[in-house]
């Protein structure tokens, strides 16, 4: 008899084949290098930088405000050093984080809110109001402005806080959409104001540091959508191979063509390893495209990078392992397929939306991945600041691989 | 006596409850082909994917090329070929990449796939992908690729199944030619024209059993009447008569019969397989 052929040989053979038969399957072609183009053409769109400047209307402007109330004032008896002192209000001062943008009238005010009216600021500081429907031109030299929030103080609010009036109406208009975390922070705004000009304390004791920041303090360096969104993007693409490869191995199990390798020297075990290599590396290789695409790879975090990119991908092998087993037919691995990715999409939601998340979140096995990539990729962190995270992604990484290999072996056997 | 390419002894194998095969013993000889002929779920698939080491026996032994199969041995995997029911081929690949594909399992640095494809009228079809291919094409395919090792024992499951009389010849001829290079056949066939054909020896399997195995002419002068059929014109009317070939009149009686201007037809009443199973099996081959 020959002499057998080396395992090596056979399973070579087999990924020659794997590839030959992926890169004929037009539709999952044609996603992969869709979906390789989108999130590249996505991420050059993202936003680098966040805007941590809010813009406030105010009206009247302040200007006018403490020259009204200095005249109320004087008409009262104040001295000029009192009157003096109105000239440090800081309202107008150009705060880090705020921007306020002085309106001559409550209706205008409250119409740009409401986006019946547009602001322009001009090069040189003016503001230019523009309807748009009534056929105004756009402002040349002029930066459009997004206002959702505004106060309107009354004419003579600074006068009246400094007399101690009570029944003082200050009214804060707030486009729909803003959250009521900020119209919150805007009522406090203004009773802030109001104790300023009226000489008072806060009735709060504040700390030297007004705020205690704990973790990394990211205030003017936040994580721009950029940064959010490149773990984000890895992650989905390594994701996104489920459905290929599951393809590929339902094909193969629907189609009984298994049955014809496995009666040739080829074993069981060539035939899964086989799958496990080339699922581990089309997840693995986009992975890396993306990585680079999106400029996640530092000195510091590539190789924590890599190894979190190669757990993932054997995980979501796994799955279309398991997933490829139990498909019936197309529209059944399509089912399968969806039924894994969706629970394994949620925690990638937690880079957009950022807090701890649920403990049922943290229970599912991509938790961990999407935990690793985004703490290297926005927070910068290091092996040392991830073994816990790897050690529960190891954890899931063999159940579901298990799970996926028990069930293909299976079915193949059941043929 | 050579030894034995297929050697099977009371092997059996059951489904859960269902006893698919229940301990069936037979051999088959380097070049001959045997015709294991039942109808459906008799037990013929699960005895090739046994043979095949797609299913594990339940108890019994078998060896091929003399190496038994229990022990999963690749050299047994190596030298046998598996022309499958289904037509389980990479359909976005084409013939000879299928080809080419198989043959590197085996080792082969340089398969002859252009060749094989040849033998079986595939040849100008060699780069077309196989979903384009009628089933015609693809049974030949199936052949093709179960040659592409020159194995020294093919397993053939219904290799012809539904296809047109053409098609059928063609493939029939390509199996003739294995058994005369010196590959073992078994061929699981309830087509009788197929096995009468082609088998050196039959297997009726029935119900997980065989229920006879010998030479298609044994079998037929055993359960076949030994007589002749001649129909003979007898005016506007067709006369039979039966010629028993043990009456010591038979000779001269058939000289009359020949000489007669009436003769019309002589035939033997050899019975066809068919015949036989039902008389073995009480079944139909086709069920």
């Amino acid at each position: 008899m020959s002499s057998p052929v080396s395992r090596p040989a056979i399973v070579g053979a087999l990924l020659k084949k794997e590839l030959k038969a992926y890169s004929r399957d037009k539709l999952y072609l044609f996603l992969t290098v869709l979906t390789l183009v989108a999130v590249s053409v996505l991420f050059q769109f993202l936003p680098k930088s966040v805007n941590e400047t809010l813009a406030l209307a105010v009206t009247p402007s302040i200007q006018s405000m403490v020259s009204g109330a200095q005249d109320t004032l004087k008409g009262l008896g104040a001295t000029d050093e009192q009157l003096s002192a109105l000239d440090n209000v800081d309202l107008t001062e150009q705060q880090e984080g705020l921007d306020l943008v002085e309106f001559a009238s409550e209706e205008e005010m409250a119409k740009v809110i409401e986006g019946k009216l547009e602001a322009w600021r001009t090069d040189s500081g003016e503001l230019v109001l523009r309807d748009k429907k009534a056929g105004d031109a756009k402002p040349e030299n002029a930066k459009r402005l997004s206002l959702g929030i505004g106060i309107a103080f009354p004419a003579n609010f600074i006068a009246d806080v400094a007399t101690k009036k009570n029944d003082i109406a200050v009214t804060i208009y707030s486009d729909a959409g803003v959250p009521a975390e900020i119209q919150g922070a805007m009522r406090s705004f203004v009773r802030e104001a109001a104790y300023q000009l009226a000489g008072q304390a806060l009735p709060v004791g504040m700390p030297a540091e007004d705020t205690i920041v704990l973790g990394q303090d990211r205030a003017g360096d936040q994580a721009s959508m950029r940064d959010k969104m490149r773990p984000m993007l890895i992650f989905m693409i390594l994701l996104m191979e489920t459905f290929s490869m599951s393809a590929l191995v339902s094909t193969e199990v629907l189609q009984r063509t298994v049955t014809a390798v496995l009666v040739t020297p080829a074993k069981m075990g060539d035939f899964l390893i086989s799958k496990t290599i080339f699922g581990t590396m089309l997840a693995l290789t986009q992975g890396l495209i993306v990585m680079l695409v999106v400029q996640a790879l530092t000195p510091q975090n590539w190789s924590l990078l890599l190894v979190t990119a190669l757990m993932g991908a054997i995980m979501f092998t796994g799955v279309a392992l398991l997933v490829g087993a139990a498909g019936k037919d197309f529209m059944g691995q399509l089912f399968y397929s969806m039924l894994f990715v969706i629970p394994m999409m949620i925690p990638s939601f937690s880079v957009l939306f950022p807090g701890a998340a649920a403990t049922w979140v943290q229970v599912i096995p991509t938790y961990p991945i999407i935990d690793i990539l985004v703490n290297a990729t926005i927070y910068g962190a290091t092996w040392s600041d991830s073994w816990g995270s790897l050690a529960y992604a190891a954890v899931w990484l063999v159940v579901l691989y298990g799970a996926g290999l028990l069930a293909l072996r299976r079915k193949v056997e059941s043929l | 006596m050579t030894q034995p390419s297929i050697e099977v002894q009371n092997i059996a194998y059951n489904y859960g409850d269902l006893r698919a095969v229940k301990g069936i013993s037979f051999d088959v000889q380097p070049g001959e082909i045997l015709g294991f002929l039942g109808p459906n779920g008799a037990g013929k698939s699960t005895t090739i994917k046994m043979l095949t080491g797609q299913l594990t026996p339940k108890s019994g032994a078998a060896r091929i090329l003399g190496r038994d199969i229990a022990k999963d041995d690749p050299e047994i995997q190596a030298q046998i070929g598996v022309c499958f029911e289904e037509k389980n081929l990479y359909l976005n690949m084409s013939a000879k990449e299928n080809l080419d594909f198989y043959a590197s399992l085996f080792g082969i640095k340089n398969p002859d796939s252009m060749e094989v494809l040849r033998r079986v009228g595939l040849a100008d079809r060699a780069n077309d992908r196989v979903h384009s291919f009628s089933k015609g094409m693809r049974q030949r395919m199936m052949i093709s690729r179960a040659f592409i090792n020159k194995p020294k024992v093919l397993f053939l499951d219904e290799p012809t199944d539904g296809l047109d009389p053409v098609t059928s010849a063609s493939i029939r001829k390509t199996i003739k030619e294995e058994a005369e290079r010196g590959a073992a056949v078994l061929l699981t066939t309830h087509d009788m024209f197929e096995a009468d054909e082609l088998s050196d020896r039959v297997a009726f399997i029935n119900d997980g059993v065989i229920a006879a195995l010998d030479t298609v002419e044994n079998l037929k002068l055993k359960y076949g009447a030994r007589s002749l059929k001649v129909r003979l014109r007898d005016g506007s009317k067709v006369r039979e008569e039966h010629l028993d070939l043990t009456d010591p009149g038979f000779s001269a009686r058939l000289e009359v019969l020949s000489s007669s201007p009436d003769l019309m037809t002589i035939h033997t009443e050899e019975a066809t397989l068919e015949a036989i199973f039902i008389e073995l099996t009480g079944r139909e081959l086709k069920g």
